[in-house]
């Protein structure tokens, strides 16, 4: 094994990004093939991880640890490892990044800049991934920040300055919410130690709040606290009803390659630091808030679903349903059920494919139609067959077609919450009945835009546009065979993740 | 102990200036009144950086009769400012070349001077050498602030500056009264081993002979309510006379409200520690909700370092132990010089070749000079506290410290508003990447002297975001004051 692999992962497309800037502006293809190259190099090196990943031993991998900084009274460290739940998310973000590095082989303006900031991003995406020191994490996830202000502020849509600025200041206030509740769950859990241990290590907090020396410093009252906070602060992110309303314009005015990142990847950030810490480190208290949770996710659910259901922008249909389908995530999280949590994570995973194809769909034909407003497409299966049938593909799997990703996740979710304790979540079933009508409005809403946009007469403005180009077989095949492969046989993802999944939820007492 | 017996080898840096000061103030004049001089402007760069040196070589910490001390605050303090003004000069090398209608030599030799009165400053441990420090540091940036005489602002800028600055070290000197009636001594560590029992005797007249002083300092340093004057003073005011004022004015400022405040009124900080976190709660919210109005650059940086201002209030406040106190203003002061002064560096090539002030006139920068977008975003991100940069890790530091002193609404506070300067730091970085260049659009090319300024002041500022422990690891094993 290579020593320190997981820092050569993380910090590699870092490097690759100074070299780019390194390059003249006018070399563009020779920008493009070294940005495609790092990334390749990225995602070879992820498998590696991948492939040495331990799938019988519960806990840390790999793990890397170093002394950083001392602040005199707080100490941190730069710690990286992985185990089964970062694990998924690290590949899934080197394979969609790569691939929408691969989609963006079009953008002619500001060549040099793009790929550089796409590659720093990427950096900061597999870093919030491997960090365990949260202060570590931290940092990694406003790294993420920057690029992404850049990406959709320069190459976006219309209303690129508006989408950035509300991009920038709503995250930046989740991450605001983090920091505090990050430092006071450091304070108080150095006073639980009786001030014999502090540390900023997810894995070791977890362990401190498990089993505190001084159980009195950590009261139920300021332990809630800390939960809401963490939820709020990773709810923005994932996002989560009512702190959603930056996704829809981040995502309709961000290039495609930039839409398939944030929904593929970003989204994801939140959803794992809400497991990894928030459910992590207080499961009594994610526990308490069981129900509550469920019920944010069904409102996601069946709010998104609606309101995808009356766009008429294809886009912003994509980016309601990516919203709906991370309500998914919390309703098999709060069952705090093995299904539930797998089926979480497979959501993730699965969502993080399906979506980012989706994205790319609707940017490969926007860039042929000019348009993405649903009525005025139509027909699309008849000038663009490959197109369409990809993105016909993209929809069922996002439905959860039996035999692609989307359906295992979902099924995992649904048997999870059915099968909560009625200790935990009392109306258990009733809000399974509920999130699965989300299951009948997904459906609804795709076919029906499906139907709009591939079906029907074709408008003869779009005779003889141009069929899928070789270079965007790349993505397309790439993302929906990811799909499918975990659809088909969903034990690759779930060999990896079952310890993770077992461990976090024996926290609550099974 | 006679005066001839004291230790004066402890004042070698600043005879070493005040000397190298006065042999370019008189060759200055032997060149001639009027003319281009940039050797001047290197010469006093050499002055800065000799003097520097040797407040680095100098061992030996004591004190020159409990008059004028060197211990490791003074020191640092000392080099930081060195430092900076040389950074400053670098910029004025490139000003001074666009505009005709100001001396040199004088400009120069000016910065020299107050930079004589700041050593002084820090280093004095008595009213009376603090407030000499203090005023020659004070004239000397009245007269800078209206340089361009000719020009109205810069006039008014400098009256401004005069009458307010003025009165604040009025309000200075009689709060020293206060204290000096009351003990018959200036010396600070005597104020600071009789303070209690004064206080306990005497609580109206020592808490007034405080209020004075807050009020004074406040002034100084520009926080709210006495921040009026600055943005008028840093609007008028040639623009690299700006940059001094917003960092060297106020750092100086800063070190002796620390030394006056901690070693004279330690001894009752319960009953003044509240009022600067007031102020500093005060000074971070309005500093920066005015900033958001503003569109020209220089009085934007001014409320932005009147926001700064109010987080290195937050330490003094948050007061766990002086050492660590002090540390942390160090280290963000550090980050504030690099910050600052890179940004003005940008800020003044560009202002001076477009010809504006407006926000506008960065427009495209990157389009014309892509190493100068890109520096001024990492000052502008250090600015707003976010990652990789001496900023995020300064202000994190300063919120961790409030915190962990039970000051979780101030560190709030101090959060929220530092959301808020993203709206307008950003603003800046939204005009350099994503709107077209108006008007000139040919590329725009440093001096050496600015562009190394920038080098430099990128390279820190970068460079302790990245690897901060070289400097809090030596902080934090350091006694910072001799008493």
């Amino acid at each position: 094994m290579i020593p320190n692999l997981l820092t050569w992962l993380v910090f590699l497309p870092l490097a690759g990004a100074a070299l780019v800037l390194t390059i003249p502006k006018e070399n563009k293809n020779v920008i493009r093939s070294l940005a495609a190259g790092t990334a390749v190099l990225t995602l070879i090196l992820s498998l590696f991880v991948w492939a040495g990943f331990d799938r019988g031993v519960t806990g840390i991998q790999m793990g890397e640890s170093y002394p950083w900084i001392d602040f005199g009274f707080l100490q941190l460290h730069y710690e990286l490892g992985v185990d089964g739940l970062s694990m998924p998310l690290l590949v899934l973000t080197t394979i969609v990044t790569t691939l929408a590095i691969f989609a963006s082989m079009r953008i002619q303006e500001r060549v040099k800049e793009y790929f550089a900031w796409t590659l720093a991003l990427m950096t900061g995406m597999l870093g919030v991934f491997v960090a365990l020191d949260m202060f570590l994490f931290f940092l990694f996830f406003e790294l993420t920040l920057i690029p992404m202000f850049f990406i959709i502020g320069i190459w976006g849509g219309k209303q690129r300055e508006y989408a950035s600025f509300k991009f920038l200041l709503y995250t930046g206030l989740g991450s605001a919410v983090m920091f505090l509740a990050f430092i006071a769950m450091y304070y108080k859990g150095t006073e639980a130690m009786l001030f014999q241990e502090s540390t900023f290590n997810m894995i070791r907090l977890a362990e401190i709040y498990a089993n505190p020396l001084n159980p009195e410093a950590l009261t139920n009252t300021f332990k809630a606290g800390l939960f809401i906070a963490i939820f709020i602060a990773f709810a923005v992110k994932l996002p989560i009803f009512p702190f959603h309303t930056w996704l829809p314009n981040a995502h309709v005015e961000a290039p495609t390659a930039a839409s398939m990142i944030l929904a593929g990847v970003l989204l994801k950030m939140g959803a794992y630091g809400l497991l990894r810490i928030g459910f992590g480190i207080l499961p009594d208290q994610a526990a308490n808030f069981a129900t509550l949770i469920a019920i944010l996710g069904v409102i996601n659910i069946i709010y998104g679903a609606c309101l995808a259901l009356v766009q008429t922008d294809l886009k912003k249909l994509v980016a309601y349903s990516s919203i709906s389908h991370m309500g998914i995530v919390l309703l098999g999280a709060a069952s705090f059920t093995e299904a539930g949590m797998q089926g979480a994570i497979f959501q993730l995973v699965s969502h993080g494919f399906i979506a980012a194809l989706l994205f790319f769909m609707v940017g490969a034909i926007y860039e042929r139609t000019k348009t993405r407003t649903i009525s005025e497409m139509g027909g699309l299966s008849k000038s663009v067959p490959v197109l369409a049938g990809f993105m016909l593909a993209a929809a069922m799997a996002s439905v959860g077609l039996p035999g692609l990703s989307g359906f295992v996740s979902e099924l995992l979710a649904f048997l999870g919450i059915f099968g909560a304790s009625p200790e935990l979540i009392p109306a258990a079933k009733a809000i399974a009945v509920i999130g699965a009508l989300g299951i009948i409005l997904t459906a609804a809403y795709l076919l029906w835009a499906m139907q709009r946009t591939t079906f029907g007469k074709m408008n003869e403005k779009y005779n003889g546009i141009q069929d899928a180009r070789p270079m965007e077989y790349i993505p397309m095949i790439g993302l929906l065979g990811f799909s499918l492969l975990i659809g088909i046989y969903p034990h690759i993802l779930s060999d990896v993740i079952n310890t993770t999944v077992i461990d976090l939820v024996s926290r609550i007492g099974g | 102990m006679s005066a001839f017996d004291a230790n004066w080898s402890l004042m070698t840096p600043e005879i070493v200036l005040a000397t190298l000061a006065l042999l370019i103030f008189t060759l200055d004049f032997m060149t001639g009144v009027k003319g281009k001089k940039p050797f001047v402007g290197r010469l006093s760069i050499i002055a800065l950086l000799v003097t520097a040196g040797l407040v680095l070589i100098q061992r030996e910490t004591g004190s020159i009769a409990d008059i004028f001390i060197v211990d490791s605050f003074s020191s640092v303090f000392k080099v930081v400012i060195l430092i900076g003004v040389a950074l400053v000069i670098g910029i004025s090398m490139y000003y001074v070349e666009k505009n005709d209608d100001i001396y040199q030599g004088e400009l120069y030799s000016l910065m020299l001077f107050a930079t004589l009165g700041v050593m002084l400053m820090v280093s004095s441990a008595d009213l009376i050498t603090l407030f000499i420090g203090l005023e020659l540091l004070s004239i000397s940036s009245y007269c800078m602030a209206g340089f361009k005489k000719y020009k109205k602002k810069s006039t008014e800028a400098a009256i401004k500056y005069i009458i307010l600055g003025g009165t604040a070290s009025a309000f200075i000197l009689y709060g020293m009264s206060f204290m000096y009636g009351l003990t018959g001594t200036t010396s600070l560590v005597e104020i600071g081993s009789q303070i209690s029992a004064l206080f306990a005797a005497n609580p109206y007249i020592v808490l007034m002979s405080l209020l004075f002083m807050v009020v004074g300092f406040g002034f100084k340093i520009s926080v709210v309510p006495f921040h009026m004057w600055a943005p008028d003073v840093y609007e008028g005011s040639p623009t690299p006379v700006t940059a001094f004022l917003t960092v060297v004015s106020k750092l100086a400022g800063f070190a002796i409200l620390l030394r006056v405040f901690f070693v004279g009124f330690g001894g009752i900080f319960d009953e003044w520690g509240f009022v600067i976190a007031i102020i500093a709660a005060l000074t971070m919210i309005i500093g920066n909700v005015i900033a958001l109005t503003q569109s020209n650059v220089k009085r934007l940086m001014a409320y932005s370092g009147i926001a700064q201002a109010g987080y290195l209030l937050v330490p003094i406040a948050a007061l766990i132990t002086l050492d660590l106190t002090v540390s942390i203003i160090m280290f963000y002061a550090i980050a504030y010089v690099m910050m600052t002064l890179g940004a003005f560096a940008i800020i003044t090539l560009v202002t001076e070749n477009s010809g504006s002030e407006d926000i506008s006139s960065f427009s495209g920068l990157y389009q014309r000079s892509p190493y100068l977008a890109i520096a001024m975003s990492a000052f502008l991100i250090s600015l707003a506290g976010l990652p990789i940069s001496a900023g995020f890790v300064g202000k994190a530091w300063i919120f961790v410290n409030a915190i962990s002193a039970d000051m979780l609404w101030l560190a709030v506070i101090m959060i929220v508003t530092s959301i808020i300067s993203f709206f307008y730091y950003f603003g800046i970085i939204k005009q350099m990447f994503m709107r077209q260049p108006k008007g000139d659009a040919t590329e725009l090319k440093a001096p050496f002297a600015l562009s190394s300024v920038v080098t430099i002041t990128l390279i820190v500022t970068v460079g302790l975001g990245a690897l901060p422990f070289f400097l809090t690891n030596l902080f934090s094993g350091l006694q910072w004051m001799a008493f």
